[in-house]
């Protein structure tokens, strides 16, 4: 993506800009996460690189091909899992949806059979896959949304919040599924805002907020990124030192907990100052963590709450 | 071709799960009944079979124009639309499908007309040119859902679909010789028949329960096919217009 603009002309009301000035390269067999809160241009950009929303300016490639101008070299390379419950033929059944699908990816009717089979199997819905769709949980049709993605066997799938409403469990199995994926070679978007899920499956990360990209790395990566926000977990400290260890320069708060303390430096070098420190005091036991995705995800954009 | 017989088989899964595809059908035995009565009770006993065709055309049309109004938006807001524009699939192909297969299901509605003239008066429906009524019946299905897809088209536009869907059906029937042959109609309107397949339908039905051999048999049926062809095509290209407009503006999906 160069550049990649949307902005958005709703009537009467003010324009609202989407995304704005994005550029993105995601190498082939990639799994790549779009991390972002609510509003911040992930399904935007998911939109636009599955050829179903046009960009206001910039442009976009998927395989070497414009999702504006070559939209019929795109969509057979594609395969698109949006969240939520809707999405389906519910007064249908699973086996039936996806027989559908697999017909407009231009399969026979004996392929597009024998993959549906395989698909249900791969996603855990053979008990229910000749039942209506009304009937399954909201996991289940979560499921039948991603095997509908997998149907016409897409070399780059776009996943958007694939795991919205899917028990602990099926979310594992989801990561399982992916890693597979990875290694059939397929290349993968991956917008979500679930941090454990992003850091778990994805090679490389892009933050995005309010349009823009905040930065793109790594999840190990990005957590050093701001590894000088480093944490100090100590024990066996009495107070006097800890009143010491507060007026060491890079030291940004210490708090203290069950005859311990948390203390966090905002500061590159400062750890090993308050280490030593530390030690010199007698601590009996000190550990040193990196903040984890979230804790990354929230220092880069900022705690909004609910605030859009 | 895969993709109207996606569509094709799509809607009748769709037909058979769901029972208010049917709603449409109840209507037409009920119109054979009135204008049975109405040409028995002018004396014209030599019109009762055109009375039954009228129904059986009414009921193609109300069934596809009806559907057509809300595939697209029905499936915009079962966020169907968007995953299918992003398949190699051509939308205005599947749109056929689907509605070619309401149509196809709409022509029990020639056997409700035919039963409900033998039980109610009598009436037994003179087969004088067998080919020719069925030929007519399946291109005429074409041709509906062909002209179907270009209304589809334009009812994306609109907020409201169902206003349009039953203020086109009437003016449609009367234009399209349903009711009356367009010939009879008054001399201004005539060209614009012309152009409606349906006339070419209503015209060759009724031949095809007469006895006398019908003119330009094949020429008339090429008519019906050409101008529900002509019409996809037509409905092709809007739809095409529409959902760029769309993908423009961000109106495929619903919140």
């Amino acid at each position: 993506m160069e550049e990649v603009s949307r902005v958005f002309e709703p009537r009467k009301k003010p324009p609202v800009v989407a995304l704005d000035g994005v550029s993105l390269s995601i190498p082939s067999g990639e799994i790549h996460g779009l991390l972002g809160p609510n509003g911040a241009g992930k399904t935007t950009l998911v939109k636009i690189l599955s050829t179903v929303l046009l960009p206001t300016s910039g442009r976009a490639r998927v395989l070497g091909h414009d999702v504006v101008e070559e939209t019929k070299a795109v969509r057979p390379a594609i395969g698109i899992v949006f969240g939520g419950e809707r999405g389906l033929y519910w007064r249908l059944t699973g086996r039936q949806n996806l027989e559908y699908w697999g017909a407009l990816y231009k399969l026979s009717a004996r392929e597009t059979k024998a993959r549906t089979q395989r698909l249900i199997d791969r996603v855990g819905l053979t008990e229910r896959a000749d039942e209506r769709v009304e009937t399954y949980s909201r996991g289940m049709k979560q499921r039948l949304h991603l095997a509908r993605g997998l149907v016409g066997d897409a070399t780059v799938l776009f996943l958007d919040e694939p795991t919205t409403g899917m028990d602990p469990l099926a979310a594992r199995e989801f990561r399982t599924l992916i890693a597979e994926l990875r290694r059939e070679g397929r290349t993968i978007l991956l917008a979500t805002h679930d941090m454990v899920e992003a850091e778990t499956v994805c090679d490389r990360v892009t933050l995005i907020d309010r349009g823009k990209v905040v930065a793109t790395e790594s999840p190990r990566t990005l957590g050093r990124v701001i590894s000088r926000f480093q944490r100090i977990d100590v024990e066996g400290v009495d107070g006097a030192v800890l009143d010491q260890v507060r007026t060491l320069t890079g030291v940004s708060s210490v708090v203290e907990i069950d005859g311990g303390a948390r203390i966090e430096v905002d500061e590159e070098g400062a750890t090993q100052v308050v280490l030593g420190r530390l030690v010199e005091a007698g601590a009996t036991s000190v550990r040193t963590s990196l903040p984890s995705l979230e804790e990354v995800y929230v220092q880069l954009i900022g705690d909004r709450g609910l605030e859009l | 071709m895969r993709a109207f017989l996606a569509g094709f088989r799509l809607e009748l899964r769709i037909i058979r799960a769901a029972p208010d595809a049917f709603i449409p059908l109840a209507t037409a035995p009920l119109f054979a009944l009135i204008f049975l009565s109405i040409v028995r009770q002018s004396g014209r006993p030599d019109l009762q079979a055109d009375a039954l065709m009228a129904p059986v055309l009414m009921t193609l049309w109300w069934i596809a124009l009806q559907q057509a109004g809300n595939m697209i938006t029905g499936d915009r807001w079962e966020a169907l639309l968007e995953p299918l524009l992003a398949t190699p699939a051509n939308l205005a192909s599947v749109l056929l499908g689907r509605i070619a297969a309401l149509t196809c299901f709409g022509l029990i509605s020639f056997l409700e007309v035919w039963i409900v003239g033998e039980l109610a008066f009598g009436v037994s429906i003179p087969f004088e040119h067998p080919v020719a009524l069925v030929v007519t019946l399946l291109v005429t299905a074409f041709a509906t859902a062909g002209t179907s897809v270009a209304f589809a088209a334009v009812f994306v536009l609109t907020r409201n679909a169902y206003t349009f869907t039953n203020s086109l059906s009437y003016p449609l029937y009367l234009l399209g010789g349903v009711f009356v042959p367009a010939a009879i109609l008054p001399g201004f309107i005539q060209p614009i028949s012309t152009g409606i397949f349906m006339s070419w339908s209503a015209d060759l039905l009724r031949a095809s329960l007469k006895p006398p051999p019908i003119d330009d048999l094949w020429q008339r049926i090429g008519v019906v096919v050409l101008l529900g062809a002509l019409s996809f095509l037509l409905g092709r290209a809007l739809l095409f217009h529409v959902l760029r407009r769309m993908r423009t503006n961000g109106e495929l999906a619903t919140a």
